[in-house]
């Protein structure tokens, strides 16, 4: 059994909308906050792939955050995805599995508002020095009207 | 001792984008830093959400203007990979044409930079002097020394003229053998070798925690290569991926060498199948469906990675832009701390941030905000040049040579 049999056969009951690449071995899956740590860890140190980077995306009913870990021995890369609301937006923090974490979580904060739960250094990082934008300011947000509908 | 602050930037000459970095030092050690980014953040990816896909493609190679067309191949890497759209095979071989004159470009302005940062202006010089005939190779192809705009969805934007193939080779022939003889002459230096062997070392336990990758991971032994482990083009030429398990300033140095000479025999075997490989360099793509999409090249600094998520108009609703130096910089927490200041700098310099010139922007305070006059650029030249003097005493002459041979 190779490896991504194996962690996809681990985390079965906890992974939801499974979409496989397979011509260009892309795996994106769903995964509730409280399971992000393991799944994380495991994909770190068992399977040893490399954090490239997150993305994080407002969708109509929340925000999302895709984490794209990178499996170099097979040129996998495998994106689970952790949705939080839009009006206390917060996610589990993994810069205790690696500190190449520690950058994109602030980046998150800082554009999208996203909360880490854990951080270390919950700063902002790109926004920091730039005197137009307050704590609250999260420029990458839409704007919404009262009824939640993007302007 | 008493413990003092040097903060360097925002301005700083060792980086493409406007960075601050704040270096606690004991004496003459550096026992902590801490960074800072932002001011050059200029938006790329909300307004890449306004443009179509096609403009998009432009945008990113405004990034950076040194490694111009990894952001771009990144980017349509991602588009393709929506819809899994193959480009033709001479669309392949032109795209990893551009790809390594970029990747030798990038390496010879690195090394002579790095030379010129630590007082040795001699590599300075010669590697720029053979960066020069690169760039015009480029713009034999591309019309562009840079910024080459070669890239579009489903192949390329301009077909390669065949005519060139024998105006290409006796430039290549040149700077081949020179690199040979640059990385002799790296390896043989006694100078180079003092300043850089062992200063800065990332071990790989530390290159892995913090992700770091292209040159900088494969200096530290972690073998990782996007252009072979996740190819898109690149399945079509052979090369060897180098990796040095040291993960010093030297090996760093030491890699980027025999990338570039890795890289002339990828540019070879192009040529070569450029008389054999006709047909079209593009793909017709008429529209983008709704999904997701990971594309991913090899920088020369590094993995640059582009996500794309289309709703299936003509443009993204997601971009998201990640250029190797955001996994690299913070490596500078592992590699920095411990050694004396005068090394710092060519170790914030080893994993090539592109470079701004001018050692105005470095302002040193006291804890108390007072000026001190310090100069890194100067201390590290004159560290140079002092091991320089060092190994002259102990080096013997010409003349006490010629008796000794006698």
């Amino acid at each position: 059994m190779n490896k991504k049999q194996k962690f996809f056969d681990k985390f079965e009951d906890r992974f939801t909308n499974i979409i496989e690449k397979k011509e260009r071995k892309r795996y994106y899956f769903n995964v509730k906050n409280k399971d992000i740590i393991e799944v994380a860890d495991y994909l770190f140190n068992t399977m040893g792939c490399r954090l490239s980077i997150c993305t994080a995306t407002e969708v109509y009913d929340g925000l999302e955050v895709l984490y794209h870990f990178s499996d170099d021995s097979t040129g996998t890369i495998y994106n689970p995805r952790v949705k939080t609301s839009l009006e206390n937006p917060e996610i589990n923090s993994i810069v205790e599995v690696t500190k190449g974490a520690e950058w994109i979580e602030r980046e998150m904060y800082d554009l999208f508002g996203i909360k880490f739960k854990g951080h270390p250094d919950p700063r902002k990082l790109l926004t920091i020095n730039n005197p137009e934008f307050g704590e609250d300011d999260h420029p990458m947000r839409f704007k919404r009207d009262k009824n939640n509908r993007k302007k | 001792m008493s413990k003092c602050r040097i903060p360097l930037g925002p301005f700083h000459p060792l980086l493409e984008e406007a960075e601050f970095f704040d270096i606690k030092v004991e004496g003459e050690t550096v026992v902590d830093i801490e960074m800072e980014t932002g001011w050059m953040h200029r938006g790329h990816e909300k307004i890449s959400e306004t443009r179509s896909f096609t403009q998009s493609i432009y945008l990113v190679e405004r990034i950076c203007g040194i490694c111009s067309t990894s952001h771009p191949f990144a980017c349509v890497n991602a588009i393709e990979d929506i819809d899994n759209i193959q480009i033709p095979e001479r669309a392949k071989y032109i795209r990893v044409l551009v790809g390594e004159v970029e990747r030798i470009h990038s390496h010879l302005l690195w090394l002579g930079l790095a030379g010129h940062f630590i007082g040795y202006d001699t590599l300075w010089m010669w590697a720029w002097k053979y960066r020069e005939p690169i760039l015009k190779i480029a713009e034999m192809i591309s019309g562009n020394r840079n910024h080459y705009g070669m890239m579009r969805v489903g192949g390329v934007g301009k077909d390669f003229d065949n005519e060139l193939i024998p105006k290409i080779h006796p430039i290549l022939d040149a700077v081949e053998k020179k690199m040979v003889m640059l990385s002799k002459a790296a390896k043989d230096d006694p100078v180079l070798k003092s300043r850089l062997k062992n200063v800065g070392i990332l071990t790989k336990e530390d290159a892995r925690d913090y992700c770091a990758n292209g040159p900088t991971a494969r200096a530290s032994g972690l073998d990782m290569d996007v252009r072979r482990d996740d190819p898109t083009a690149y399945e079509v030429v052979d090369f060897n991926v180098i990796t040095l398990p040291n993960g010093d300033v030297y090996d760093k140095l030491v890699v980027r060498v025999l990338e570039i000479i890795e890289s002339v025999k990828i540019i070879r075997q192009c040529l070569d199948a450029f008389s054999k490989v006709d047909g079209p360099v593009k793909t017709e793509v008429k529209e983008i469906p709704p999904g997701e999409g990971c594309g991913r090249y090899e920088a020369p600094r590094g993995e640059v990675f582009h996500y794309m998520r289309s709703d299936g108009t003509n443009r993204p609703i997601r971009h998201k832009v990640r250029a190797p130096s955001f996994s690299n910089i913070p490596t500078y927490k592992a590699s920095c701390v411990g050694i004396p200041l005068a090394d710092a700098l060519i170790t914030l310099a080893a994993v090539d941030p592109c470079y701004c010139c001018t050692e105005r922007s470095i302002r040193t305070v006291d804890t108390n905000n007072n000026k001190i006059d310090t100069d890194l650029l100067n201390i590290s030249r004159d560290k140079t040049q002092k091991i320089r003097k060092d190994f002259l005493k102990k080096a013997k002459t010409p003349v006490e040579r010629i008796f000794e041979k006698s």
